[in-house]
């Protein structure tokens, strides 16, 4: 019986598993009761030109930044990236009032107005379907072992970028079988000293004395 | 003939099942992703036959607020046949957009949306918006979980969202909260969220009993006894 090696099977596993991940979206509740949300699994290359663009965001989105340069280190390892969306308007006609107009039909009227993280006024619950299908992902990635973590940043910019097209919103579902669980507490970024620096400067009061005083800083 | 004791048993043990299953999915729900990584939804569970029935009359009081929600009738029909019922809401969505500028409320910037016109809160608007539909969707990433979990224990479920807005109506969930969907649970041999016929609001299991047995059976015995 011929040997196959790890990274061979951890590839074609995470392959299989994110087929997976599809059909669970896929089937998951849909109100309306049809699925009309956008899937694509977005390859490394599709990955890193995310990841840069995320990065370069920098100045507007710190989050956005936080997840570009994560996902420049993901790819160094087995990862895959499950994008899905939706159209903006609403085929529900719950008339719920939630999108700020009194009927979907004057919802789907209003102007649209486009941007680079999504197009604008959505239907609430067009955008429910969507993050029930990511979660959906997101349950069956865990069941099966993966690490995984459902990014809003990355799908808005495979938006963006067009990644994935024909739709007017995006989130994403990142998943990978890397030695360690690359997702969570992300320490390597940091060093000490940056980190007291930004603590310092996002919670000023916290080492002062009193309301109003300033620590002497020399 | 009074139910043999093991029936009642039965009975018992089954409410008990959901009330257990209800807990489990709450957590399930809680821990599921947040948008931001930042939470502000929280789980309520109204497993009190009386609460339910309270719940249910609220949701077909509202369908006469809106001719587009005549469903909420069937709605409250499959909601009495719950043995709990799990409100989700979102606290952040209405006064506190997540400072992401996503638009997808169709305003460029949070702050645009903080100054816009709100809808008023009045019969036939359910979630006066524009929500902070970003927010709103760990909603969403809650009821997936809560469903999820759901098919695995095996309890049967339905997603409603009319009675979230009649949970906000009735302000049996925190004052905060600016969107809300219900997650119902019942552990029977039947779904009652499934297999749902035409016209069901107006021909159930309650109204047949009434109508049959309940009207028929009465005058039945007093005639021929």
């Amino acid at each position: 019986m011929a040997i196959r090696e790890s990274d061979e099977m951890l590839q074609s596993g995470l392959d299989r598993a994110v087929d997976l991940m599809a059909v669970a979206a896929h089937n998951s509740f849909r109100f309306g009761g049809v699925d009309t949300v956008k899937l694509i699994c977005a390859g490394k290359e599709e990955i890193v030109n995310i990841a840069e663009f995320c990065y370069s965001m920098g100045d507007m989105s710190p989050l956005a930044a936080r997840d570009g340069r994560f996902a420049m280190e993901l790819v160094k390892e087995p990862c895959a990236l499950l994008i899905m969306g939706d159209k903006r308007k609403s085929d529900f006609n719950y008339d719920c009032g939630a999108c700020g107009y009194r009927t979907c039909r004057e919802m789907n009227k209003a102007e649209c107005v486009e941007a680079l993280t999504g197009n604008g006024p959505s239907c609430q619950f067009k955008n429910m379907n969507v993050n029930i299908a990511a979660d959906a992902a997101a349950a069956m990635a865990w069941r099966l072992g993966l690490h995984c973590r459902v990014y809003s940043t990355l799908g808005m910019a495979a938006f963006a970028l067009k990644v994935i097209d024909d739709v007017d919103f995006a989130v994403s579902v990142c998943v990978s079988v890397a030695r360690r669980d690359p997702f969570f507490d992300r320490h390597q970024f940091w060093t000490d000293e940056y980190w007291d620096e930004i603590f310092r400067k996002e919670f000023p009061t916290y080492t002062r004395g009193f309301i109003g005083a300033v620590e002497d800083e020399g | 003939m009074a139910k043999e004791a093991s029936m009642k048993q039965f009975e018992e043990d089954r409410k008990e099942a959901t009330r257990i299953a209800a807990r489990l999915l709450l957590a399930s729900g809680t821990t599921s992703p947040r948008v931001g990584g930042v939470g502000e939804t929280t789980i309520h569970i109204i497993d009190d036959e009386c609460q339910i029935e309270e719940l249910c009359q609220a949701v077909e009081r509202m369908a006469e607020e809106n001719k587009r929600w005549g469903f909420f009738k069937r709605d409250a029909v499959m909601l009495r046949d719950a043995d709990a019922v799990l409100i989700v809401t979102s606290l952040r969505c209405l006064s506190d957009p997540g400072d992401f500028n996503c638009n997808l409320c169709g305003k460029l910037t949070c702050e645009y949306k903080r100054q816009a016109d709100m809808l008023p809160n009045e019969p036939g608007i359910a979630f006066p918006g524009p929500l902070c539909i970003f927010r709103a969707n760990n909603v969403g990433y809650a009821i997936d979980s809560m469903v999820a979990l759901a098919r695995n224990l095996g309890i049967d479920y339905g997603v409603y969202w009319s009675a979230g807005a009649a949970a906000m109506r009735m302000r049996i969930v925190p004052k905060s909260t600016g969107f809300a969907l219900a997650v119902a649970i019942s552990a029977t041999e039947k779904s009652p969220f499934r297999d749902i016929p035409k016209k069901y609001a107006e021909i159930n299991e309650a109204t047949m009993n009434d109508r049959i047995i309940k009207r028929l059976w009465p005058q039945f015995r007093s005639i021929y006894s």
